[in-house]
């Protein structure tokens, strides 16, 4: 009986992965379009970055060592098992473990894995690029705390489930209304945790020959792709559950993930590339600012949950 | 299998990444060619940064015996399936440099070229030609130069090494000048 | 043989055997290990509530002391004598000039510490680890240096063991007992009365705890004596050792619980400005690490940020807090252990402990490359590895409180440990091997079976946090807390969410399977060695390219320094040598008088005579 109920969940969570994958693959094409049409440009097919995948996965590559593979395997693996305890829509495989910092941590053990298999690789310039990246996330992961903190205080729960129940019944119970400084300021980490202009000083092509992915080829690279792709998934995901009010279904989910990336797209195409520190640095000011006065003002609303 | 082959030749023709190793003046060719003017990027061709990454080599210009030598270890760094573009007339022929002591005249005499773009400078009409003409070729899967290149390595090496044994003292004293600190 | 009293006798015994047995090595370090053993059987004979007293007749007053078993001493009992065996284990194959009778003096301290009912008892056991520590950090591999590093570290220990002395005399003078269960309810009782006294009092044990445990702004030693202790005892020292000023904070803790205090958000203040020095280390510790380039410096700077995530935990003194704290001192414990030991068997095997001059170690070394990475996973707080649960927990605790702004300098601190753990994961065992290493093998077969054991432990203890969490349950009953709920081994329970850490390993399990599935599904690699490598075209043997030269890990986080240097520029450790140059010059200027002058004598005899009658006056 519990093989049986563990097969289902298991033939769920593929399906999941797998629709999580297309979607992210899906936006990835669609995000150039736009960027195409915003430069004046006809633009890739929008199934480009299927097509991208699949030569991928279908081409050779060259190994660094074990090491270098498990760190690759170790790149995608956590993040679609993140993606198990995420409500999409009005479904979760596993609703009674999606505790919000859980799932937060689960996406760092995804870059934990890619950066031990880029490391491995021996390249200074993927060296050059994980130590950015990571100091891009110490950037971005504050004010994300910040809010993290400010909906749970709001919330009374850590349960991104019953995070999406207390929103439901119309715009007007959703956390963007209650708490629109917090949104403000996830929507800037968002810009960082995606990687997109003005934070892409990671994988800066032309600056370190693209960073972590410079020994990346073949299937290798495929796997940082469907990293991303998840990855934009999840993060877009858990936004939308924050902030967003969850969705009665999955196509108003993905539509709403969409508009959050539609936004990142519009900054990207408009803005240079910052320097590192300045990057990090404006994380700690306007961003933080809006994610603490969020959580102070939530404290003075809602008094604290005291013991 | 034979249908599993046509589908991955398919999408490989859809999605050719590109590593343009420009040495002359036909570099200037290129930054039409990917923006808005002409943009290549809707036949799904992406300049990439290394060769690890890259399914297609542009070789933009003439080749110095030096530059001929990191060509070759770059195309030996890239991966299969892989093809080469030679790009105007001084991959064919020389083109101005015929007749010069250091540069070599045929481009596929020491690694294998599947399509030439000829002229001095070719446009890039020229250019989105011979990707459109490459595409063709890779889903016909007809652009096997990568299998030639293992297939007759002792040919191709023993071309290279007769041009490249000229280049062998890079520096006199190598120590001195890497050197740190 | 009453077995309290054997847990104090046993080592002794064993380290007189094995200081005279000191010049055969391998025995002596059998004797360590063997005692540490059966000092860990005797903890089986113990339980919770028993208790042993005697009288001792000291200065004409007959003084009760005695050793009690607490559910707080017994978890602490098993946690470093646990950890003791483990590490003793693996320095039967260690060659540094470690001790083994100085250890074993510390683990009867030790043992002594945690199940002292009496403050004379307490300050005795703390001076003995205290002593026999220093001497051990004396044998460090740098003479110079670890001298330097012993007696800084004794200078402040010194420092700590005054300010607890007076403490004891103080509190014995007011209630003319030593006992601690006494002073602590007596102290309760006045805290209403006279808030500044008890404060006052309680300040002069913290300063002796935050010393040793290396709380802001008392950090300052750590990384001096860490960084020269012999390398088979620093796990100890910062495994163990940094956890005794835990058990003296949870002492006094229960002071403010249930007194009329004005609160901070709930919050006794007293509690609030303690929380603040943790969250203060934390941060400090986190950011210092990160520019580190002796290994075992930044595991010294991450080992007392950690102390901080404890400390603003157990400072908060609610169930969950405690909970988290108590937590995460074992799993602080388990993971600190597990990276201090794969650190020092790759320097003994690389001869260094600059971060700069190793990598690619990952190739000769693999299981310590994976057991190291499991446990910077697990100080990184990932799931489902050990330290996830507690770090999850802390921040539940903190943020119930409404502490927006130390629970999001914690999370600074969690995210920033990132930075530095991958940073030595990186300069140490990744990136390019260089050729003075190609003889370097891995560690002997003792080192093997340590190393899985600490990769099962942190996995276990991951996925199956109730059995530590269990003893920490009946530990905050204890406090008269209500404990948190407990549902089966699998489960951590924080304040807004529960989470079942078994599912949460099967799905990463699950996922990885399929990755690896999908790994060996798709088109073939091929294996190149470290030298065929992107060089933008550069061929590297043309250019005399070395492995070193194309190794990035000096100053690795370099854009960071200017963003970080306003908060550099507060220099604690340049406060103690100034304090110690003071003092210096105060000794100097008392040599002076001491000249052999008869009538300067006599001035000072008779001054200080009236300060003490004056002083005598004033207090009695």
């Amino acid at each position: 009986m519990v093989i049986v109920e563990f097969l289902i969940k298991l033939s769920q969570g593929f399906g999941i992965g797998a629709l999580a994958l297309a979607t992210g693959l899906l936006f990835g094409g669609i995000g150039r379009k736009i960027m195409a049409r915003i430069q004046r440009r006809y633009g890739p097919p929008f199934t480009q970055n299927f097509m991208d995948l699949f030569k991928l996965l279908s081409k050779g590559s060259v190994s660094h060592g074990w090491a270098f593979d498990l760190g690759l395997v170790a790149g995608f693996a956590p993040m679609l098992a993140a993606l198990m305890f995420l409500p999409i829509g009005p479904f979760t495989l596993l609703p009674s473990d999606s505790s919000l910092i859980m799932i937060v941590y689960l996406m760092m053990m995804a870059y934990l894995g890619m950066a031990m298999g880029v490391l491995a690789s021996g390249n200074p310039n993927s060296a050059i690029g994980m130590s950015r990246a990571l100091m891009l996330m110490v950037g971005y992961e504050v004010p994300f705390a910040a809010v993290i903190f400010s909906v749970y205080l709001f919330s009374k729960t850590g349960y991104l489930t019953q995070i999406v129940t207390q929103q439901a019944g119309g715009f007007m119970n959703w956390n963007i209304v209650k708490m629109p400084l917090g949104f403000l300021a996830t929507e800037i980490a968002l810009q960082g945790m995606l990687g997109e202009k003005p934070f892409d000083q990671a994988i800066a092509p032309a600056e370190i020959a693209s960073g972590p992915m410079v020994e990346l080829g073949g299937k290798y690279l495929g796997f940082g792709m469907i990293q991303h792709s998840v990855g934009l998934f999840l993060e877009t995901g858990i936004v939308v559950d924050l902030f967003l009010g969850g969705a009665p279904n999955f196509w108003i989910f993905i539509a709403k993930q969409f508009v959050l990336y539609f936004i990142v797209i519009l900054v990207d195409a408009i803005l240079p590339r910052l320097r590192i520190h300045e990057a990090t640095s404006f994380f700690w000011k306007l961003p933080l600012f809006l994610g603490i006065l969020q959580a102070v003002i939530v404290i003075i609303q809602g008094g604290v949950l005291n013991v | 299998m034979s249908e599993w082959t046509e589908i991955v030749d398919y999408f490989r023709g859809r999605s050719m990444w590109m590593l343009h190793y420009c040495t002359g003046c036909g570099a200037i060719e290129l930054p039409p060619t990917m923006t808005s003017r002409w943009d290549m990027e809707r036949f799904g061709i992406t300049p990439m940064a290394t060769p690890r990454q890259a399914d297609i080599l542009l070789i933009t210009g003439y080749l110095a015996i030096k530059t001929l030598k990191r060509v070759i270890y770059t195309y030996e760094q890239m991966q299969a399936p892989k093809w080469v573009l030679g790009f105007g007339s001084c991959t064919i022929n020389g083109g101005i440099y015929w007749d010069s002591y250091n540069v070599i005249e045929r481009l596929d005499k020491y690694i294998p070229v599947d399509i030439y773009i000829a002229g001095c400078m070719p446009r890039p009409e020229a250019i989105l030609d011979a990707f459109v003409k490459l595409k063709e070729m890779v889903q016909m899967g007809e652009a096997k130069g990568y299998e030639k290149y293992v297939k007759n390595y002792d040919w191709y090496k023993a071309n290279q090494d007769k041009v490249l044994k000229r280049t062998s003292p890079v520096l006199k004293e190598i120590e001195k000048v890497t050197k740190i600190g | 043989m009453n077995s309290l009293l054997a847990l104090l006798i046993v080592p002794v015994i064993g380290s007189a055997a094995a200081a005279v047995l000191q010049r055969y090595r391998l025995v002596e370090r059998l004797i360590t290990f063997l005692t540490f053993s059966v000092t860990f059987l005797f903890l089986f004979e113990i339980k919770i509530g028993d208790i042993l007293t005697w009288h001792l007749d000291f200065l004409g007053k007959n003084l009760e002391m005695g050793l009690q078993i607490t559910p707080l001493s017994i978890f602490m009992l098993y946690m470093t004598i646990a950890f003791g065996i483990v590490l003793t284990f693996y320095n039967l194959s260690e060659r540094s000039k470690m001790k083994g009778f100085l250890l074993l003096l510390t683990l009867a301290a030790s043992n002594w510490i945690f199940m002292s009912t009496d403050l004379i008892g307490f300050f005795f056991a703390w001076e003995l680890m205290g002593w026999s520590s220093i001497l051990m950090i004396f044998g460090g591999k740098r003479e110079e240096e670890s001298r330097h590093g012993a007696l800084y570290y004794a200078m402040m220990s010194i420092g700590g063991s005054y300010s607890m002395l007076i403490g004891i005399f103080l509190l014995s003078n007011l209630t003319g007992t030593f006992s601690i269960q006494s002073n602590v309810s007596y102290l309760t009782l006045i805290l209403g009365l006279h808030p500044w006294w008890v404060l006052g009092i309680v300040s002069l044990f913290f300063v002796a705890f935050m010393v040793k445990s290396g709380i802001f702004p008392f950090h300052t030693w750590v990384p001096h004596t860490y960084g020269e202790a012999p390398d088979g005892f620093v796990p100890y020292l910062s495994s163990v050792m940094s956890k005794y000023g835990v058990y003296g904070f949870l002492i006094f803790l229960p002071l403010t619980s249930g007194a009329h205090v004005p609160s901070v958000l709930g919050l006794a203040w007293p509690n609030y400005v303690l929380l603040w020095f943790g969250s203060v280390t934390a941060v400090a510790g986190s950011v210092l690490a990160f520019m580190q380039d002796d290994v075992k410096k930044l595991f010294a700077y991450s080992s007392f940020s950690n102390l901080g995530f404890i400390l603003a935990a157990i400072a908060l003194f609610t169930p969950i807090g405690l909970t988290a704290g108590m937590f995460h001192a074992f799993n602080h414990l388990l993971f600190n252990g597990a990276i201090f030991i794969t650190v020092i068997a790759v320097i003994s095997k690389v001869g260094t402990t600059r971060m700069s001059e190793m990598g690619g170690i990952w190739q000769k070394m693999p299981l310590t490359f994976l057991t190291f990475f499991v446990g910077i996973a697990a100080a990184a707080g990932i799931p489902p590895f050990a330290g996830f649960g507690s770090k999850w927990m802390i921040f539940q605790a903190m943020i119930s409180h409404g502490l927006i702004f130390a629970t999001v300098l914690l999370f600074f601190a969690s995210i920033a440990s990132f930075l530095y753990l991958m940073r030595a994961f990186h300069a140490i065992f990744l990136g390019q091997l260089s050729h003075k290493y190609d003889n370097v093998k891995e560690v002997s077969a003792i080192g093997k079976i340590t190393e899985v054991f600490l990769l099962g432990a942190l996995i276990f203890f991951g996925i199956l946090p109730g059995f530590v969490l269990d003893p920490i349950n009946s530990i905050v009953n204890s406090f008269g807390l209500k404990p948190l709920p407990t549902s089966g081994y699998e489960y951590i329970n924080g304040f807004f969410s529960s989470i079942n850490m078994v599912s949460i390993f099967i799905v990463v399990i699950v996922t990885f399977i399929f990755g690896f599935a999908l790994f060996a599904v798709v088109a073939k690699h091929k294996k190149v060695p470290q030298e065929d490598n992107y060089t933008a075209g550069q061929i590297p043997q043309d250019w005399n390219l070395t492995p070193e030269m194309y190794q990035f890990s000096y100053d690795f986080y370099e854009p960071m320094d200017k963003e970080l240097a306003p908060f550099l520029k507060v220099k604690i450790d340049g406060f103690f040598k100034g304090f110690g140059e003071s003092v210096e010059y105060i000794g100097e200027a008392i040599k002076e008088i001491f000249t052999g002058n008869v009538q300067i004598y006599t001035y000072l005899a008779v001054g200080g005579l009236v300060i003490f009658v004056i002083a005598g006056w004033v207090v009695w």
